[in-house]
């Protein structure tokens, strides 16, 4: 099975297409103005799955089997308390806490409605026909209640490609989640017939995950020696996504960053985004007596020479770390730009980004990794978004049997702290 | 994922995202977040009322194979989808106005040249003499990002921004 980027591309259409389709119907269904939020396609590990899916909140999905085009499973998952809200808007007289059978056929037929919509969405893309099963109703706190009994649910090192859609409703908490577990072997089907190049071999995906592991690693073992807070990797995804899509991730507001621009192959760049409250813990655990009395809440608005240039520090070492684990899965050598500082609203740090990508590509893929500390404020943002062909290049020179035995190590002595 | 806030009573703004653009006539503020390098371009018409926003992301349309399907993603035909969708809410050509915001340059890469920003700058500024239409204000380059808030009705066109001493610039043009 290989995959190319057209399509990935048209895969992306029909997410957005589908996610359209099913937020209509959910406003008229409900009479409450809805929008879609983010669509992504994801290429995540059953286990990255299962730790997303594992907050601790209730929730209840609706599940559909697929056949025809794709094969696979289609469900829509909402939080329990945006479930018993949309039955409350539907049935009226319904003010239940629990599911009762008519509060459960309610829901389950708004997601089934919903699924429809995603599904009707891909068959406009695809021009194809697909068929859905009778819609199931799942309800419980775990991954494990809503994927295991899955024909082909992805093994905790199973890489899947999963299409994740959120739609908002405007005022209302009734958003929902949404997901695609297209069964590999359809799945190849269809991107046979949408590729139109040479394009990557499925497995050396095996390889992009490997690289996004490693570089998340490095990544928070750099933060922990150098600021001596104890980090670790909290969630790290590779997502597809038109590249309008990215800054609409980043949180509308203000942000401190270091941005990298990379070569070799592949090149692209590199931003690590902290919020202000992290940004002035790391600035105190680097140089204490940089925010005067120590105590971060108390910081100056702004960040000083001496807090710019511990942050800047920060951001070398850990693009030194990141960009190493790639090198060392690639076997290839990716050297990186000095950091450039930015403290401003988080969309307007990343929007110069692509803006200059968006000069030879409509997509691309993010890895995305979410750094935190327990009991203390260390949230880092990483996101690394290569140059397409480039990327495709590297993957394709990609020996895959020897991505187990990669090293992956950090060298402090080489970095420039210019 | 976004989230707006609203200030009690009053009325949301529209949001006019990367690569789209808006129509309106009246008092509907419309809104644009977080530009960088990205250029906002509003046009209105002060006789009619009527305006729009665009939030283009870069210079050249012409050149680019997906231009019908989002015109507002490139400075020149988000101008042109902007004044025909003004027209044909009954804005009169003649007397269109515009104003840009945005264009900034926060790196500098080499990979950027001469900056990114710049390249949107240059080519609104050169669609707009193509087609004739003032460029009565502007607002762009430097090294912070902006937000916009644009009102159709008085051609209002508030550029908001975040300073790096943590206080809010802003600026009516």
């Amino acid at each position: 099975m290989k995959l190319d980027v057209n399509a990935l591309g048209t895969f992306y259409r029909m997410a957005r297409e589908g996610a359209g389709l099913a937020a209509g119907r959910l406003t008229h269904m409900t009479d409450v103005e809805t929008r879609v939020g983010v669509t992504k396609l994801n290429f995540m590990r059953g286990r990255e799955i299962r730790r997303d899916f594992e907050d601790p909140t209730e929730k209840v999905g609706v599940r559909v089997e697929l056949g025809g085009a794709i094969e696979g499973y289609s469900i829509v998952v909402f939080d329990r308390e945006n479930a018993l809200r949309i039955v409350e808007t539907i049935v009226s007289e319904s003010d239940a806490e629990e599911f009762d059978e008519m509060s459960r056929s309610a829901v389950t037929e708004v997601g089934h409605i919903m699924n429809s919509g995603f599904i009707d969405g891909w068959a406009d893309v695809l021009e194809t026909v697909i068929d859905v099963s009778t819609p199931e109703f799942v309800e419980g706190a775990s991954a494990d209640v809503f994927f295991n009994d899955l024909e082909e649910a992805p093994d905790d090192d199973d890489l899947a490609l999963l299409f994740q859609s959120h739609i908002e409703a405007v005022d209302t908490e009734v958003g929902f989640s949404h997901y695609l577990f297209p069964e590999r072997e359809s799945m190849s089907q269809v991107l046979e017939q949408l590729r139109d190049s040479g394009g990557i071999e499925y497995d050396k995906l095996e390889g992009f995950d490997r690289m996004a592991e490693r570089g998340a690693e490095e990544v928070a073992n750099t933060a922990t020696t150098l600021t001596g807070i104890d980090t670790s990797v909290e969630i790290r995804r590779l997502n597809f996504v038109s590249l309008e899509a990215i800054p609409e991730e980043v949180p509308d507001e203000r942000l401190v960053g270091v941005a990298f621009e990379f070569d070799g192959v592949p090149s692209g760049y590199l931003l690590f985004l902290f919020d202000e409250e992290s940004a002035r813990e790391i600035v105190d655990a680097m140089v204490p007596m940089a925010t005067g009395d120590g105590d971060a809440d108390e910081g100056p608005e702004s960040f000083d020479e001496m807090g710019t240039s511990a942050i800047k520090e920060l951001g070398n070492i850990m693009a030194s770390g990141f960009l190493d684990g790639w090198a060392n899965v690639l076997d290839t050598t990716i050297d990186h730009s000095t950091p450039e500082f930015v403290h401003d609203i988080g969309t307007a740090a990343v929007d110069p980004v692509i803006v200059q990508l968006g000069e030879n590509q409509e997509f691309a893929f993010v890895f995305d990794t979410l750094i935190t500390a327990d009991g203390k404020e260390f949230d880092c943002e990483v996101y690394a978004i290569p140059d397409e062909a480039d990327l495709e290049r590297a993957l394709n020179d990609l020996d895959v049997g020897r991505i187990e035995d990669a090293p992956t190590t950090a060298d402090f002595q080489e970095v420039d702290n210019a | 994922m976004k989230t707006y806030g609203t200030e009690p009573g009053a009325p949301t703004p529209v949001q006019v995202g990367i690569s789209e653009l808006a129509v309106s006539d009246g008092d509907e503020t419309l809104r644009s977040y977080g530009l960088g390098s990205c250029l906002a371009i509003a046009l209105y018409d002060p006789d009619s009322e009527i305006g729009g926003l665009a939030h283009a992301m870069l210079p050249d349309g012409d050149a680019a194979e997906n231009s019908d399907r989002k015109p507002g993603k490139y400075a020149d035909t988000a101008i042109r989808a902007l004044l025909r969708r003004m027209v044909e809410k009954g804005a009169s050509y003649t007397s269109v106005e515009a104003k840009i915001a945005g264009g900034s340059d926060m790196f500098e890469f080499d990979s950027f040249g001469d900056g990114v920003g710049q390249r949107n700058v240059v080519a609104a500024r050169d669609e707009l003499e193509k087609l004739g239409v003032p460029l009565v204000a502007e607002d762009v380059g430097g090294d912070r990002g902006r937000t916009v808030e644009f009102t159709p009705g008085s051609g209002t066109l508030l550029v908001k921004i975040s300073e790096s001493d943590g206080t809010t610039g802003v600026t009516e043009l």
